[in-house]
């Protein structure tokens, strides 16, 4: 089975599609993918059956979703939580995933076409090392893709990601690169795992539980929250049609409360340099005042030169995340 | 064609905009309706007893001992409630009589929030609203349950009102991702001063750091008031496991509203995981 399944859609699917596509669409839909062991329990298979059904209703969906215009996804594959689940069910999701990914490692022509970049975002060193190191090369040898992109979440929750970002600027601190006094919101957001994603516009959570369950905490403050009562493996292009409806008709209260977000942040970074700029000038001219004009040009002095630290700080950021994906994925060559 | 697509898209969402506004009128005024059939009916049925002027504390304090019951029969109920509202026009009394009936049936902590800080900015006023809902509906004598007005030593905004062992907190989107970054810079300012390392760094010491000093749970529940499908911004660290439960309007929301979301709550199971 594979990750993007080749089917076109029915002509009423398309109308539906194309009526849709005529007001404003979600660019980052994420999943989290519930439902698939009650599945399995309703139609009397196996367990592992249902997650298998579940995979193949992921491929599907990403079908629909490049249909519809949708060109991000992001998908919860497995919680850091989950490895509290029976030793034989998380030994057979393991094996799924490294059937999946060595797959995906096979059929590179077919992404290729589609242009899929796939990342896998969470704590790999909490995978079995030879997971780790098959995730690594599906995502090394897809990362120059850009027609779409898919984001698994893998061992994956968004309190570890959130402390795992105020790690990864404690370690700029620590070598120099950024001050304490840089830490922003913007920085935080840049330092998680999704970095390289805008925040999901629309999120679905299907089998009617309602709530979170620790995914994506951060980037969904102000995405719109679609819970639907279908299992996963049940789910079907009008499910995915709801959904988006339900995003079209929240779309402009949601573009306002991201807009005066936005505002606020801007204004807490300007008020952030002030303050810094403030310290820095009463220490240096023993609290004599200043002038306006000199005042001024050093809040722009100061805000480029944090804007520099943070550039370079986060440059060796990518770097390192890189060179951790770039050495596991050759440790699978030599192996 | 795309013409045809976008005439097709304008009247299905003129449509849908039509049914939704049709149900809010409707659930406003059976509403009414139903008040003034009641406020019709009661005095003729009690009217054959008698007792008019003994109903009044009567009423209250038979009122406060079924909420409170009601609230027992429930097999689990949450701990902390956040009201979240998402909707621009903004009723005092209606968010008070929420807080009232949340702390009637015995939620220890309820929070109100919105994202353009308007509770906050207006927090007297709601406070004043919750007292006199209080004393409206509870009918509570001011000297046995006294009530107080906090303020957190560390933050001067933040206002709390401690009475009948519940906590109500007004809450704005600073105590949000603000609040993250705040907990980041506190940490990243000791590993420059090197008192901590980097790798000492994990869920539990931030955690820690973000829940304050009085120990508030993380919310089991939010009830979101209004159309708009979002937590917009609503505390995103601490609503890992929390229950969202959507209501149409907080506007005219009625005691049974919310009984009927607090039973939705008490059915819901929690795998953790598993």
């Amino acid at each position: 089975m594979s990750w993007i399944r080749e089917r076109e859609l029915s002509l009423i699917e398309r109308l539906t599609a194309n009526i849709l596509r005529a007001g404003p669409m979600p660019k980052h839909v994420a999943f989290i993918m519930d439902g698939n062991r009650r599945y399995a329990q309703k139609t009397h298979v196996e367990r592992q059956e249902g997650h298998s059904q579940g995979f193949e209703k992921l491929a599907e969906t990403l079908r629909w979703c490049l249909n519809l215009g949708i060109h991000e996804v992001t998908v919860y594959a497995f919680s850091i939580e989950n490895f509290k689940r029976a030793k034989q069910e998380v030994d057979g999701l393991m094996e799924l995933a490294r059937q999946k990914f060595s797959r995906l490692l096979d059929e590179q022509e077919n992404l290729v076409k589609h242009g899929v970049c796939i990342r896998v975002l969470g704590d790999l060193t909490l995978l079995p090392e030879d997971l780790q190191q098959v995730i690594a090369k599906a995502v090394v040898s897809t990362r120059a893709h850009n027609k779409c992109f898919l984001n698994v979440c893998f061992a994956y929750t968004s309190r570890h990601e959130i402390a795992n970002a105020v790690k990864e600027m404690a370690w700029g601190v620590e070598q120099g690169l950024i001050k304490s006094s840089d830490v922003s919101e913007v920085l935080l957001s840049e330092c998680l795992y999704s970095s390289n994603s805008p925040n999901p516009d629309l999120l679905i959570r299907t089998s009617g539980e309602v709530r979170l369950s620790d995914f994506l905490l951060w980037q969904t403050s102000y995405s719109c929250l679609v819970f639907q009562s279908v299992l996963w493996p049940e789910y079907s292009f009008w499910n995915l049609c709801e959904a988006v409806l339900q995003y079209q008709l929240s779309h402009r209260s949601l573009q306002k409360a991201q807009d005066l977000h936005r505002e606020s942040q801007a204004l807490q970074q300007i008020e952030a340099d002030r303050t810094c700029v403030t310290e820095i000038l009463q220490h240096r001219g023993n609290g004599k005042p200043m002038d306006g004009q000199s005042r001024q040009t050093a809040l722009l002095n100061y805000t480029a030169s944090r804007e520099e630290r943070v550039r370079c700080f986060l440059n060796a950021l990518q770097h390192k995340r890189d060179t951790f994906f770039n050495d596991l994925s050759s440790q699978a060559v030599v192996a | 064609m795309a013409l045809l697509y976008e005439m097709v898209w304008r009247f299905l969402h003129a449509l849908l905009y039509v049914q939704r506004a049709l149900l809010a009128w409707f659930r406003v005024h059976i509403w009414r309706w139903k008040r003034a059939v009641v406020g019709l009916l009661l005095p003729l049925a009690l009217g054959f007893h008698n007792q008019k002027k003994a109903v009044p504390i009567g009423k209250r304090s038979s009122r406060r001992v079924r909420w409170g019951a009601e609230g027992r029969t429930l097999e689990k109920l949450p701990i902390h409630v956040g009201l979240l509202i998402t909707e621009e026009e903004i009723h005092y009394t209606d968010i008070a009589n929420l807080v009232v009936w949340c702390m009637a049936v015995g939620i220890s902590y309820v929070s109100v929030y919105d994202n353009q800080g308007v509770f906050k900015r207006n927090n007297s006023r709601l406070m004043e609203e919750i007292l006199k809902k209080q004393q409206e509906l509870l009918g509570m004598d001011s000297s046995k349950y006294s009530v107080e007005f906090l303020k957190n030593g560390t933050d001067k905004q933040e206002h709390q009102v401690l009475s009948c062992q519940s906590v109500v907190k007004v809450l704005s989107p600073d105590d949000g991702r603000l609040s993250i970054v705040q907990a980041a810079q506190q940490l990243c300012r000791a590993v420059e001063q090197k008192e901590r390392t980097s790798k000492d760094i994990d869920v539990n010491v931030l955690d820690s750091l973000l829940r304050e000093s009085e120990n508030i749970p993380d919310p089991d529940l939010v009830l979101k008031f209004g159309p708009v499908e979002s937590t917009l911004g609503f505390l995103p660290w601490h609503i890992r496991l929390t229950e969202i439960i959507s209501m149409p309007s907080h506007i005219d929301a009625s005691y049974d509203d919310l009984f009927g979301a607090l039973q939705c709550y008490a059915v819901c199971e929690q795998r953790l995981g598993k």
